[in-house]
C-alpha cells in the first residue's frame, strides 16, 4: 500500500509540488511567528535575569499601583538600610533611587525614545551595579553622571560634555562616563542617567531619607530566600523584602501577560490567517489533484480495491505530503522568523532581539496543525473520489463536477440569512458578542455558497473581459465558470485573507474616527504643548504656569498621568487642575463641576460600571503606599483626554517628589497670532527639554498615530495573506492548464497563437482574483460596519486604504498567472495531441 | 449545388492559389545519436488539389508524424513541406499559427471540441481567433451540408459521437482550407457513424472541391479516397489510384500489419 502511494507521488512531481508548497506556507508562517514571540520572550527574560544585577534581595515598597513592568514603585524610609546592614548574612546593602530624568541631547532637546526615561544612582558595588562602565568614570560630585551608551550615542555625547538632566527641574551635569548593559548599550530602549548617591538624593528623591529601595549580597553560604526571611524582621510597615529571582519572575509575568501576550496575539493572527488562508489552498490542490486521478482511483477500484482503501491511499498521501511539508515548513519557520525579527527591529519595538530561540511548545503546536490542517483538507476529496463508481470514472468523460447541489443552495442561503440577520442585529443592538458570533458565521456561510456564486460571478466579473479581449477574454469567462467548486476554492483563500485585512482597516478606521472626534470635541483651543506618548516623558509642570502669563494667552492648563490603586484595583489616571482644565477643555460635565482646583472626577462610563455619582466616596491608594478616600466632585462624558480619572494635582503631588505634565492646553486671548504663540512658547519651553509646540490639528492628528503603527501590521498580513491566496490560485491554474492540456492542444492547431492562450489563462485568473477580492471586500466591509457599530464607533471606511486593496488583490490575480499562462502558451501542440 | 460550390470554388483559386499540399524529401528524426529514430525517411508525396488521398501503414509506420509535418504541427529535420505553394521551413510559430488558421482545417480522432463553447463557436472558432467573422453564406452552406442547423447551439456534451465529429469538420471546412487533415476520424466511432462521416468528408470533395488528407487504420475508409499512400519504416511503399477494401486489405498484408 505504502509503495504504491510513494510510487504514485513520485509518479507526479508537479501534483506533489502544488500540494507541499501549499502546506509548506501555512506551516512556515505559523512557526515563524511562534519563534519570533519565543524569541521575544527569550530577549526579554534575558534583560530580566540581568535588571538586578547579582542582587540577592531587595527591599522595595509593597504598595504595587502598576501592572507595567519596569514601573518604580513608591519610595520608602532610607533608615532601612541601617538596620539590615547589621543582619547577620548580609554581605552589603546599598540604597537605590530611580526616578524620571530626562537627559538632554547635546542640542538641548530631549533624547527621544521608546523606553523608560529614568534617572537614579551609581551603585558602587559593581555585584549589585547590572551596568558597567565603557568609558570614563563613576560620578563623585553631585552634578557628575555616567548615561548609557545608547543614548550617549543618540544625544552625541562624550565624557567630559556639559549638558542637563530634566528630573523634571533642569539639573546641569557633566558626564564622567559611558556604560553598557551587560553586552548592550542599554536595557532595551531605557535611559539611565547615574549620578552619585548624594546626586540622585538631591535631584531625583529630592526629600531627604527616601529611597526607592535597598538592595542586599548575601554573604557565601546564605541563600535568596534565607536572606530575604532574616531581613524581614527589621522591614518597617509597608515594606517588603523580595528575592532576585522572584523579583526577576514578577517582571516576567507581567510582560508575558502584558506586552508579550498583545504581541503574541498580533503574530498569532499572522499565523492563524496565513494558516486559514493556506487551508484553503491545500484543500482546493487536493480536491483537484484527486479530481485528476479518479481515473486511476477507479481502475484501483476496478482491480479490487475497497473504497477504504481508495481513502487510505490519499490519506497516507496526504499524511506524507503534510508531514515532509511541515518538516520543510518548521526549517522555513525558522528562516521566516529570522526576516521578521529583522523587520521589527527595523520598526523599534525597543527590545533588541539576539538570535533566535525555539521553545518545544512552538513544535508542538505548528507540527500537529500542519499534518492535521493537510489531512482535513485532503479527506473530503478522497471521500468523494472513493463514492465515483468505477466505470462512471473509467469511461471518457472529462471530470468536471457540475453545479452546485441544491443542497448547498438552501444551506447556504438561510445560514447566510441568519448570519447576516445576527450582524445587522448585534450592531443595531449594540451587542458586541452578538455581531461576533453572526460574523463567524457569515464567513462559514461565505465559504458555503462559494460555489453557488461562482458561476454568476465569473459570468458577470469574466462580462468586460470577454468584450474587451474578445475570444481569450470569453474563454477565459467560460473556464472560470465551468468548476464552480474549483474557482471558488481558489478565490475563498483571497477572499479569506482580503476580508480580514478590509475589516481590519474599517474597524480601525471606526475607532480612529472615534478617538479623533472625541479628541477634537473635548479640545476647543489652538496650540498644545505636547511631551509626546511617552509615560515616562513630559515636562516640568511650571510650564504651564509660566505660558498662562503670557499676555497673548488667556488660558492654559497641563495634564500629566501616573498610577494607583482605584477601588482596590490599578489603574492608570490622569493628572491636572480641574479648574484651569475647564477652561480649555470641554469635558462635557454631567454632574458634580470641575470649579474647584481640588475636584476629583471621573468619567461617566466608570461611573455608571461602578455606581458613582458626584459625591460619592472613593478609596484610594498612592504609589507611596497612602491611602486616602477622595469624594467625586464630578463625572463627565468626555474621556477621550484626560482618560477615567482626573485626580486634582493638589491632591497628586503630596504622593510624588516629581510632578511632571505630558501636555498643556492653551487657549490664545482674542487678536493674538498663532504664530506668535507658538514662537513665544517655543522659546518658554526650551529650558524644559523643548517639548513640542503643536498646532490643534497637528496635535489631534498625533493622536492617532499610534494607530498608524497598527495600520502597518494590517498591510503586513495583507501582504502575507495575498501571497499565500496568490500562489493558491497559480497552484489551481497550473493544476488546470495540466488538466486541460488537450484542449490547449486543440486550441493551438486550429490557430491560437501564444500570446492568445497566455492571455486566456491570464483573464481566467483575474477573474478568479476579482471575484475573491471583491467578496472579501464585501465581507470585510459588512462586517467592519457591524463590529465598528456594535462597539459604538462610527463607520469611516478609508477609501484610499480599501482602493489599495481591491487593487492589489486584482493586481495578484494577474501576477499568480504568470507562470501558468506561460506554461500553457509552450505547451507542444504535439504533445497535448497526443495525450489523447 | 454542385455547380454553386465550384464556381465558389473557382473564385477561391483565384483569390488564393492552388491548393492541395506536397512534401520533398522529408525526413524526421527524433533523439540524437545513438538513441535517434528516424521516423520519416526522405519521404516525397503529393495530396493533389480537389483530391481525397489516405494515408495508411502499420503502426509506428510515420503516418502520424507525415500528418503532422504536412500541417505544420511538427518542424522536418530535413526536405521541404509545401501547403499549396507557401514552404513551411522558414516560418516562424505566428506565421505558423496564422497558416493553421488560415489554410489548414483539423479533424481528430477524439477531442476535437472545446467543451464550454456551443457547437456555433466551436465551428467559427479559427475565425474568432483571427478577429474575423466568417463567410455567413459559406457557414450556412457548411452547416446545411453537414445537417447541424439544429445542433448550433448545443455544447459538446449534448452531442453525440458523429454529431461532435459533424461539428469537427464543419469547423475544418468553414476557413475554406486549402487542405483538411483527418487522423483517424472515424476510429472513435461505430461503423455506420464513421461511414456517415467518411461520407462527408467525400461530399467535401466532390461537391465543394475541398482538399483532404486522412490517416487511417481502416481499409474500408481508405477505400474511400481517391488514392492510397502506403508508409512503412518511414518510406513511401506504394501509391494506389482508386482503392477498394480488399486491394487495400491485400496490400496491408504484405506490409504485415493485421489490423
Amino acid at each position: 500500500m505504502i509503495g504504491i502511494v510513494l510510487k504514485e507521488l513520485w509518479g507526479r512531481k508537479r501534483r506533489l509540488a502544488g500540494s507541499l508548497i501549499a502546506v509548506f506556507l501555512g506551516v512556515t508562517f505559523l512557526t515563524g511567528t511562534l519563534v519570533l514571540g519565543d524569541t521575544l520572550a527569550g530577549s526579554i527574560d534575558g534583560y530580566f535575569s540581568r535588571a538586578y544585577g547579582e542582587t540577592d534581595v531587595s527591599i522595595r515598597n509593597s504598595t504595587s499601583v502598576s501592572d507595567a513592568p519596569w514601573s518604580a514603585r513608591g519610595e520608602i524610609d532610607a533608615s532601612v538600610l541601617e538596620r539590615v546592614r547589621k543582619v547577620n548574612g548580609v554581605a552589603n546593602a546599598e540604597p537605590y533611587i530611580q526616578g524620571s530624568g530626562q537627559l538632554l541631547a547635546k542640542d538641548g532637546t530631549t533624547i527621544q525614545s521608546r523606553g523608560p526615561r529614568t534617572a537614579g544612582n551609581w551603585m558602587t558595588d559593581p555585584k549589585l551595579n547590572p551596568y558597567r562602565l565603557a568609558e570614563g568614570r563613576a560620578p563623585r560630585a553631585p552634578d557628575e553622571v555616567v548615561i548609557d551608551k545608547m543614548f550617549a550615542d543618540k544625544g552625541k555625547l562624550k565624557v567630559g560634555d556639559r549638558t542637563a538632566v530634566l528630573t523634571p527641574d533642569r539639573v546641569a551635569v557633566t558626564v564622567v562616563g559611558i556604560s553598557r548593559f551587560g553586552d548592550q548599550d542599554a536595557f532595551g530602549e531605557t535611559s539611565f542617567t547615574a549620578f552619585s548617591l548624594e546626586g540622585a538624593r538631591r535631584h531625583v528623591t529630592r526629600t531627604p531619607g527616601l529611597v526607592t529601595g535597598v538592595w542586599l549580597r548575601a554573604a557565601d553560604g546564605v541563600g535568596q530566600d534565607e536572606l530575604a526571611a532574616r531581613v524581614r524582621p527589621v522591614l518597617a510597615p509597608g515594606t517588603e523584602a523580595v528575592t532576585g529571582k522572584a523579583q526577576v519572575d514578577e517582571g516576567m509575568t507581567m510582560v508575558e501577560d502584558g506586552f508579550l501576550r498583545v504581541f503574541r496575539i498580533v503574530l498569532g493572527a499572522f499565523g492563524g490567517v496565513a494558516l486559514l488562508v493556506a487551508a484553503f489552498s491545500i484543500h482546493n490542490t487536493f480536491a483537484i489533484t484527486t479530481a485528476q486521478r479518479t481515473r486511476e482511483s477507479a481502475l484501483l477500484r476496478a482491480l479490487g480495491a475497497g473504497r477504504r482503501q481508495v481513502v487510505t491511499l490519499v490519506g497516507v498521501e496526504a499524511l506524507v505530503v503534510g508531514g515532509a511539508a511541515t518538516l520543510a515548513g518548521l526549517a522555513g519557520g525558522y528562516g521566516f522568523a529570522a526576516l521578521l525579527r529583522q523587520l521589527f527591529t527595523q520598526l523599534k519595538i525597543g527590545i533588541a532581539m539576539e538570535g533566535l530561540v525555539v521553545s518545544a511548545t512552538s513544535v508542538l503546536i505548528a507540527a500537529p496543525v500542519g499534518i492535521a490542517v493537510t489531512l482535513v483538507a485532503a479527506l473530503g476529496p478522497a471521500l468523494k473520489a472513493s463514492r465515483v463508481p468505477p466505470l462512471a470514472a473509467l469511461r471518457e468523460v472529462a471530470v468536471e463536477a457540475g453545479r452546485p447541489s441544491d443542497t448547498r443552495v438552501i444551506v447556504g442561503g438561510v445560514l447566510a440569512a441568519v448570519a447576516a440577520g445576527t450582524v445587522v442585529l448585534g450592531a443595531v443592538g449594540e451587542q458586541t458578542a452578538m455581531a461576533a458570533a453572526g460574523a463567524v458565521l457569515t464567513v462559514v456561510a461565505m465559504v458555503v455558497l462559494g460555489p453557488v456564486a461562482a458561476r454568476p460571478v465569473a459570468a458577470l466579473a469574466g462580462g468586460p473581459a470577454a468584450r474587451l479581449r474578445g475570444v481569450s477574454g470569453r474563454l477565459a469567462r467560460d473556464n472560470a465558470g465551468r468548476s464552480p467548486a474549483r474557482t471558488a476554492g481558489a478565490a475563498t483563500a483571497l477572499m479569506i485573507g482580503v476580508g480580514v485585512v478590509t475589516l481590519l482597516t474599517v474597524f480601525i478606521g471606526s475607532l480612529r474616527a472615534n478617538l479623533e472626534d472625541g479628541v477634537a470635541g473635548s479640545f476647543k483651543g489652538a496650540i498644545v504643548v505636547d511631551g509626546g506618548s511617552n509615560e515616562t516623558a513630559g515636562f516640568s509642570t511650571a510650564l504651564a504656569g509660566q505660558a498662562a502669563r503670557l499676555p497673548q494667552i488667556q488660558n492654559a492648563a497641563g495634564l500629566g498621568n501616573g498610577n494607583m490603586r482605584v477601588d482596590g484595583k490599578n489603574a492608570g489616571v490622569h493628572v491636572g487642575d480641574p479648574s484651569a482644565l475647564r477652561r480649555v477643555l470641554d469635558l462635557d460635565v454631567r454632574q458634580g463641576s470641575l470649579a474647584d482646583p481640588g475636584a476629583f472626577a471621573v468619567s461617566k462610563k466608570v461611573a455608571d460600571d461602578k455606581g458613582w455619582r458626584a459625591g460619592s466616596a472613593v478609596g484610594v491608594q498612592f504609589a507611596d503606599g497612602a491611602r486616602q478616600t477622595l469624594r467625586i466632585g464630578a463625572v463627565y462624558e468626555n474621556a477621550d483626554l484626560v482618560g477615567d480619572y482626573l485626580v486634582p494635582r493638589t491632591v497628586w503631588n503630596a504622593h510624588t517628589r516629581q510632578p511632571l505634565d505630558l501636555m498643556a492646553f492653551v487657549e490664545l486671548r482674542p487678536g493674538a497670532s498663532a504664530g506668535d504663540v507658538r514662537q513665544a512658547l517655543t522659546a518658554l519651553a526650551k529650558p524644559y527639554g523643548a517639548p513640542e509646540v503643536e498646532t490643534r490639528d497637528a496635535f489631534v492628528s498625533r493622536q492617532t498615530e499610534e494607530m498608524n503603527g497598527f495600520i502597518g501590521v494590517v498591510y503586513g498580513m495583507l501582504i502575507l495573506a495575498i501571497v499565500i491566496a496568490l500562489l493558491g490560485i497559480a497552484n489551481t491554474l497550473s493544476l488546470s492548464v495540466h488538466e486541460r492540456t488537450r484542449e490547449l492542444g486543440l486550441l493551438r492547431a486550429v490557430g491560437a497563437t501564444r500570446p492568445q492562450v497566455r492571455s486566456m489563462i491570464r483573464w481566467e485568473s483575474v477573474i478568479v482574483a476579482l471575484f475573491g477580492t471583491a467578496g472579501g471586500l464585501g465581507l470585510g466591509l459588512f462586517l467592519g460596519w457591524g463590529l465598528g457599530t456594535a462597539l459604538g464607533n462610527p463607520f469611516a471606511p478609508q477609501a484610499v486604504q480599501v482602493t489599495i486593496i481591491a487593487v492589489v488583490g486584482t493586481v495578484a490575480g494577474a501576477l499568480a498567472a504568470i507562470r501558468p499562462a506561460r506554461r500553457a502558451a509552450r505547451l507542444g501542440i504535439l504533445s497535448a495531441i497526443a495525450s489523447v | 449545388m454542385a455547380n454553386a460550390a465550384q464556381a465558389r470554388q473557382a473564385t477561391n483559386d483565384e483569390k488564393r492559389g492552388r491548393g492541395g499540399a506536397k512534401t520533398v524529401r522529408l525526413s524526421k528524426v527524433y533523439g540524437t545519436g545513438d538513441m535517434a529514430v528516424r521516423v520519416l525517411d526522405e519521404v516525397s508525396v503529393e495530396f493533389p488539389d480537389g483530391r481525397f488521398t489516405a494515408i495508411m501503414g502499420p503502426s509506428g509506420a510515420g503516418k502520424s508524424t507525415l500528418m503532422h509535418c504536412v500541417a505544420g504541427l511538427d518542424a522536418a529535420t530535413s526536405g521541404q513541406v509545401y501547403v499549396g505553394d507557401q514552404e513551411l521551413g522558414a516560418l516562424s510559430d505566428r506565421a505558423l499559427t496564422r497558416l493553421r488558421r488560415e489554410r489548414i482545417g483539423f479533424v481528430f480522432q477524439a477531442f476535437n471540441l472545446l467543451p464550454t463553447l456551443t457547437a456555433r463557436d466551436n465551428i467559427t472558432l479559427p475565425m474568432t481567433l483571427a478577429g474575423t467573422s466568417p463567410d455567413r453564406e459559406w457557414f450556412d452552406t457548411v452547416v446545411r451540408v453537414l445537417k447541424l442547423g439544429e445542433r448550433l447551439t448545443h455544447r459538446p456534451s449534448e452531442l453525440s459521437g458523429g454529431q461532435q465529429q459533424r461539428v469537427a469538420l464543419a469547423r475544418a471546412l468553414v476557413t475554406r482550407p486549402r487542405i483538411v487533415f483527418a487522423d483517424e476520424p472515424t476510429g472513435n466511432l461505430d461503423s455506420r457513424t464513421g461511414a456517415e462521416v467518411l461520407t462527408l468528408l467525400r461530399e467535401a470533395v466532390d461537391d465543394l472541391g475541398q482538399t483532404v488528407a486522412m490517416v487511417t487504420h481502416d481499409p474500408v475508409a481508405a477505400a474511400r479516397a481517391d488514392a492510397v499512400v502506403f508508409l512503412a519504416d518511414g518510406r513511401i511503399v506504394d501509391v494506389m489510384d482508386a482503392p477498394t477494401p480488399d486491394r487495400v486489405l491485400d496490400r496491408m498484408r504484405g506490409l504485415g500489419d493485421h489490423s
